[in-house]
């Protein structure tokens, strides 16, 4: 049992607000939530809007139908009704009663709690609990940790506004069906934190970031991270800066990352190359946004993977992961530091603005600082000047950071196996295929992708953020007799063609992707793992939902 | 292939009697009349015939991308701020290419000393005028001449209030290792100007001009006073003032910052380097 309950209002009305508090309401309630926004890019106007699905089981997706509509302005009612469930109920911030929904004048009914107009939110959710047919425990209990510090007469007066909102609705207890608390569990994360704490507890110490929507989310989770884990979080003078500041810190033996959205990541192009020439453990966190050019900046899409996937000039290895989920966005953060100091190369991690935006309450995330290993050289032999780029057979030198016995050299331009320049044909081949040879041990430790719930003729193949709808998609189509499992890839590039190619083998494969052409089956065709698939793209800035992919799938 | 550690044992690529010859020797005598731990000091450079000079010096070397050598080295700086991290570039690289960021690690402020030779020109890629070309240096590019005006970083580092601000030049060694040592024991960002004769590609600012010019600044100077040292910034013409222009008050960024004030960065791992 799920019910979806839909805040709508102009930018600037508080739609966020109200829908964090009524998210985390239901969380305490033990209740699994999923939460999404859908916002304008501006500050004030337009219509944004909040979904705040509610479960009595794990909810992988929201909702393409709202149960419970409430709308702040009667113009976000009227843009947002189409999308009311059959037995969907309205409620409208208003005094005119009389229309086809339930009237509630929030501000008129926190200002009677003696409060002020800002305090609607508080009357506001009061009226929905009681048509969920809840009572006022739990958003009593959350508003008064809320406004605790503002001190006792704001928490009262909030209580208050709550409970009459509740009252104002009397009669209409419980007319929408709403699901039984399930002990889910009670803290709720964005994607945007469960990367920044995956970053922190990894080991971070510096990020360096310009802003972009919706990237920004991480940094300022980061950033509020900063005094906690002892973090240096400073704004870059543009993306040109960061990896590069990025190199040299990692070049000094402190763990950095950037984040950023596509338009700053092609700026990132030649400190990316920078730091597979460097052989430097650098991250490089994107968040995808519609694209070309600025294209829908607070919208969601996949569509930079095949140009992360290439970014930078010349050939060098580079890793891309891929996160589905927010456990798994806390999980890949830490790997992206792992691997990027194991193999000294440039990690990509890619999210979107789905993933870093959505709420849901999970076990909560390891907070304990548990830093990766660096994989810093042991001492050098006594005797034996240290080179930093020793050719070895598995590609990897061992790393030396400065300060210590040894100089470490490293240059851009074309340099032998000690760092200084050399323009040695011979000496140009080795180092290149040294730095190569790290791919095989890559490769090695490619993560599997997963199959949900079991092998079938039918392969929904997905990656990234598209987990969570395909999932639940195919938990609808199987409901319908389809024999149709989902393939989730977490980790993108590189590709072992070979070895993927058993998956696909004699089954249909629909590429369920957030862009027009089918990125990733596209990588995957041509490192030889897949040969035919179907496409089914999703490229208007909104993120997946099961019901979007079932309806597809059949059609 | 070459080991690492005897960096000075390497090959220079500059033309003989290049102006960076001048300035490597100074850097050296700098350095060693200050009894700087080699181990400790990294030199960071962009891309040009100025930023070879690392390669060239016994230090730790990061020779990064063209234009790219501030970021860089303020990522070490952050990283471990017990490490002398010294930029050594051309003026394309710190001046053209890399302008965004020399605005703002002044206004960071961060505890770098960079080094710019500036020879007034494109030296690498073979003569194509630079962000401080005279206007009217005719090359095979600027057919025409240089239209636009000189970009004056020492102007603009007083502006930006920067901790030290001073000029020198390959043509007067003595003074040019003066100017290394004062740079380095500065707190916060160092700015030093090294006007650099190129005996290939500027036959205009020849050795002869820049001896002809250059003036050390009177000692009535006062490098604390703004008005005094943006208008000694401001003079180049048939005198151009040599000498330490500004000393700022600002704090340096790893003292001020609230995180880097502490312990450096990189103590945070246990990890002994070799
Ligand atoms: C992104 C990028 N653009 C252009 C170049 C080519 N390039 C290399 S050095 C240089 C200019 C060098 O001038 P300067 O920094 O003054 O150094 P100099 O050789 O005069 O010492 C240019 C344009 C490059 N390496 N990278
Ligand atoms: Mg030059």
């Amino acid at each position: 049992m799920t019910t979806n309950i839909r805040i709508c209002g102009a930018a600037g009305q508080g739609v966020q607000s109200f829908g964090d508090l009524l998210a985390r309401t239901f969380a305490s309630m033990g209740l699994h939530v999923f939460a999404t926004q859908s916002y304008l890019s501006r500050i004030r106007g337009g219509i944004n809007s909040y979904d705040v699905r509610i479960g009595s089981e794990e909810l992988f997706s929201s909702a393409r139908k709202t149960d419970l509509l409430v709308a702040l302005n009667r113009e976000s009612m009227e843009q947002e009704k189409a999308n009311l469930a059959l037995n969907g109920v309205m409620i409208l911030n208003t005094a005119e009663s009389g229309g086809n929904y339930l009237a509630l004048q929030m501000d008129k009914l926190a200002q009677a709690a003696g409060g002020t107009a800002r305090m609607a939110n508080s009357a506001g959710a009061g009226a929905v609990v009681s048509v969920l047919g809840y009572d006022l425990d739990a958003l009593h209990k959350c508003l008064t940790e809320e406004f605790s510090k503002k001190g006792r007469d704001i928490v009262e007066q909030n209580l208050d506004a709550a409970s009459r909102g509740y009252r104002a609705v009397a009669g209409h207890e419980g007319l929408v069906r709403a699901p039984k608390p399930a002990g889910a569990p009670s803290t709720l994360y964005d994607g945007s934190t469960a990367i920044a704490i995956g970053a922190a507890t990894a080991g971070v110490k510096i990020v360096f970031s310009y802003p972009m929507t919706p990237s920004s989310g991480v940094l300022t989770a980061l950033a509020g991270l900063s005094h906690k884990y002892g973090m240096v979080v400073e704004q870059a003078e543009d993306e040109i800066a960061a990896p590069n500041l990025l190199c040299g810190a990692a070049f000094a033996g402190v763990p950095a990352m950037t984040t950023t959205s596509g338009g700053g990541f092609a700026l990132m192009a030649e400190g990316l190359s920078l730091a597979g020439m460097l052989e430097l453990p650098i991250v490089i966190f994107l968040s995808m946004r519609p694209g070309p050019a600025t294209g829908m900046p607070t919208r969601t899409a996949q569509g930079d993977l095949a140009f992360a996937a290439h970014a930078g000039h010349g050939e060098f290895p580079k890793i891309i992961l891929a996160p589905g989920d927010l456990r798994q966005a806390f999980d890949l953060t830490r790997h992206a530091f792992e691997l990027a100091h194991k193999f000294q190369t440039p990690v990509i991690l890619v999210a979107d603005q789905f993933l870093t935006d959505l709420q849901k309450n999970i076990p909560a995330l390891p907070d304990a600082p548990d830093y990766i290993n660096l994989h810093l050289a042991k001492k050098s032999a006594p005797g034996k000047a240290y080179e930093r780029y020793l050719v070895t057979d598995n590609g990897v030198s061992p790393r030396a950071v400065p300060g210590g016995d040894s100089y470490v050299v490293s240059a851009s331009d074309m340099h032998a196996e000690g760092g200084h320049l050399s323009e040695d044909f011979n000496v140009q081949i080795a180092l290149q295929d040294k730095r190569m040879r790290k791919i095989t041990g890559i490769l090695n430790e490619f993560i599997k992708p997963e199959i949900y719930p079991e092998p079938a003729g039918e392969i929904l193949l997905c990656w990234g953020s598209t987990y969570g709808p395909c999932r639940a998609a195919v938990n609808l189509l199987r409901a319908r007799g389809r024999d149709v499992c989902m393939v989730h890839f977490p980790m993108v590039w590189p590709l072992d063609g070979a070895a993927l190619a058993p998956l696909f083998e004699g089954r249909r494969v629909i590429a369920v992707e957030g862009n027009g052409t089918g990125q990733f089956a596209l990588l995957l065709r041509q490192a030889g793992a897949l040969r035919e698939f179907s496409l089914l793209p999703r490229y208007d800035g909104l993120p997946f939902t099961a019901e979007f992919i079932e309806t597809e799938v059949l059609s | 292939m070459s080991g690492a550690n005897e960096n000075s044992a390497i090959e220079t690529a500059w033309c003989p009697g290049c102006g960076n010859f001048h300035i490597l020797e100074a850097l050296e005598h700098a350095l060693d009349t200050l009894g700087t731990d080699r181990r400790r000091l990294v030199l960071v450079s962009g891309i040009g015939q100025a930023a070879k000079l690392p390669h060239y010096a016994k230090a730790n070397v990061f020779n990064g991308l063209h234009g790219r050598a501030l970021p860089a080295a303020t990522g070490i700086k952050m990283a471990n701020k017990k490490l002398l991290v010294l930029i050594t570039s051309g003026d394309g690289d710190m001046y053209g290419e890399g302008g965004n960021h020399l605005v703002h690690a002044m206004r960071r402020n961060i505890g770098v000393k960079a080094f710019v030779h500036n020879n007034q020109v494109y030296g690498l890629t073979k003569g194509q005028a630079s962000p401080t070309s005279e206007p009217g240096f005719v090359t095979k590019v600027q057919v025409d001449g240089v239209l636009s005006a000189p970009f004056n970083p020492l102007a603009l580092a007083v502006t930006l209030g920067v901790s030290f601000v001073a000029r020198s030049s390959a043509v007067i060694p003595d003074h040019l290792q003066t100017m290394m040592q004062e740079a380095i024991r500065a707190k916060g960002f160092a700015l030093l100007d090294i006007l650099q004769p190129c005996v290939t590609f500027n036959k205009v600012n020849t050795y002869k001009w820049y001896r002809d010019r250059v003036k050390e600044l009177p000692k009535n100077h006062d490098p604390r006073d703004r008005d005094q040292a943006l208008a000694a910034a401001m003079t180049w013409g048939d005198e151009i003032p040599v000498g330490v222009i500004y000393r700022g008050a600002r704090p340096a960024f790893e003292d001020a910052h609230p995180i880097l004030s502490g312990a450096p960065l990189v103590n945070a791992f246990t990890q002994t380097p070799p």
